[in-house]
């Protein structure tokens, strides 16, 4: 399977299930097009009045050596390989702390409601996070990395216990040999020296909740009066970023139908001296006003490639960003039992209450159709997890044929979920938002390559 | 070649050996939590 598109004045072929990428001239990228159902004088006879005889013979020559050396048409015979890896025991390796479920802002979009996540305002007690890292390592054979992410709502509003936590993390990994990663997902709103302090000492990542540009942040991050929280985080935020050498951090930012130019806000927040930027689209039901329709996919695509043309252009400025949903790494980049066998939640990864009840992931949490046990009692509903365990790229019937599926990994459950009630599904816009941001990806690798070999 | 210029890439069929210790991070959990980005991974092998 190949996927070939034209990007910024490239040709680029992706072999699916190699993963290689070739940069290819116009003879050769549309000989390859014809290749797999075409003689040869076939190709020579619908290409000749573009190109030389000489020519097509040397592109399609090109090809059949790319095919023997097995990165061009190659098969997929990864199924039954994917399928025996799921049958593998479950460890758990990740868990989403709620450290609060109450926030001090009251952002538009927010999915947990303000931090309430449908239920009641509550923050999660020492006792409980306790018995979660305690349940971590526990089920978490012998793997040796362990993630815990401190979520929200807001958990600076229960910051006590975050570092209680931690410090209990720290004196049990060496007792078991494990490695604790801490992540600290935050608004920033209560950030100060203290907390800076702590998470440059423990977090091995921080995610700091930013939209862009000042009008666009505050229209959806307000306070609960309607202030906005522009001016009170971004000091903050560039503070954190500068006393992390600007790593190991991300400022993410939410987009939205009301802010359909969003390379603008990507663009602002480089300009702010980020060097690390999230800007994703909003997950929402159909009915919110807010929310990305299938109409507005052209000036979406727009954006990315854009963005990406002047991501090329800076690099080469030596005024580089990362932008996360553009990074891809072609040279050490996951196995391919992890790219085809999902996120992992349900299974490998769970979300944690305030009061201890466990759920697939934290975009679950609050429908208790899929409640699955609590950190006291364990895993109780066997057959959630088993759900989750059997969904991967072969379970997906729009996945099988995409040639995304080996970055996107069948994409978010939840996601399905909310669109087509079913975990094994797909949400289209999220798909096709997701290509292209894979195909810019690979432009940008390809513009690099291209520029150092010249 | 003269019309074509490959990538370096990870080919995919080698890592099916030895893949899958899992000692990875989970895929959602980076940069953002709404979002599965697996192929920007590192793997812990490769590390």
């Amino acid at each position: 399977m190949i996927h070939q598109y034209k990007n910024n004045g490239f040709n680029i072929v992706l072999d699916v299930n190699s993963g290689a990428i070739h940069v290819v001239d116009d003879v050769v990228y549309d000989s390859i097009a014809l290749y797999e159902d075409h003689s040869k004088e076939e190709i020579i006879d619908e290409l000749s009045g573009k190109y030389s005889v000489e020519e097509i013979g040397e592109a399609l020559e090109e090809i059949r050596q790319l095919a023997e050396d097995k990165v061009l048409f190659t098969e997929d015979d990864y199924r039954d390989y994917i399928i025996d890896f799921k049958k593998r025991p479950t460890v758990v390796k990740a868990l989403c702390l709620h450290i609060a479920h109450d926030c001090n802002l009251a952002c538009k979009y927010c999915f947990a409601e303000e931090g309430e996540y449908h239920g009641r305002r509550a923050l999660m007690s020492y006792e409980v996070g306790k018995a979660a890292l305690d349940f971590l390592i526990a089920n978490s054979g012998s793997r040796r990395n362990l993630e815990v992410d401190f979520f929200g709502g807001e958990p600076t509003l229960n910051f006590q216990v975050v570092k209680d936590l931690v410090a209990y993390g720290r004196e049990q990994e060496k007792i078991h040999d494990k490695n604790f990663r801490f992540t600290l997902t935050t608004n920033g709103v209560l950030l100060d020296d203290d907390i800076m302090e702590f998470a440059n000492k423990e977090m091995a990542n921080v995610v700091l909740s930013i939209d862009g540009r000042k009008e666009i942040n505050d229209m959806m991050r307000p306070f609960r009066g309607g202030k906005g929280s522009y001016d009170l985080i971004v000091p903050k935020f560039q503070k954190l970023a500068e006393s992390r050498n600007q790593m190991n951090y991300y400022v993410r930012g939410t987009f939205t139908r009301n802010n359909l130019d969003f390379s603008k806000d990507v663009l602002h927040l480089a300009d702010l001296g980020f060097k690390q930027i999230s800007v994703e689209p909003v997950v929402a039901q159909e009915t919110d006003s807010y929310a990305l329709r299938e109409e507005d996919l052209p000036q979406l695509f727009e954006e990315y490639d854009n963005l990406a043309k002047e991501m090329v252009r800076r690099k080469k400025e030596g005024n580089d960003f990362n932008f996360f949903h553009f990074m891809i790494d072609l040279e050490g980049g996951p196995c391919v039992a992890k790219r085809l066998s999902g996120c992992g939640s349900g299974t490998e990864y769970l979300a944690v209450t305030p009061w201890g009840d466990f759920y697939p992931c934290h975009q679950f949490v609050g429908n208790e159709d899929f409640l699955m046990g609590n950190v006291f009692e364990g895993i109780k509903n066997t057959d959630i997890r088993d759900e989750f365990k059997s969904c991967n790229v072969y379970a997906k019937e729009k996945c099988r044929d995409c040639f995304a599926k080996f970055y996107c990994s069948g994409g978010c459950a939840a996601n399905s979920y909310n669109f087509h009630g079913d975990i094994h599904n797909a949400y289209d816009v999220g798909c096709a938002l997701q290509k292209k941001r894979i195909e810019c990806a690979i432009m940008i690798k390809a513009a690099e390559a291209l520029s150092e070999a010249e | 070649m003269k019309h074509v210029t490959t990538l370096n890439t990870r080919r995919l069929q080698n890592t099916v050996k030895k893949g899958g210790c899992g000692e990875c991070q989970t895929s959602c959990q980076s940069a953002c939590k709404t979002s599965c980005t697996v192929g920007n991974q590192t793997c812990e092998q490769t590390k």
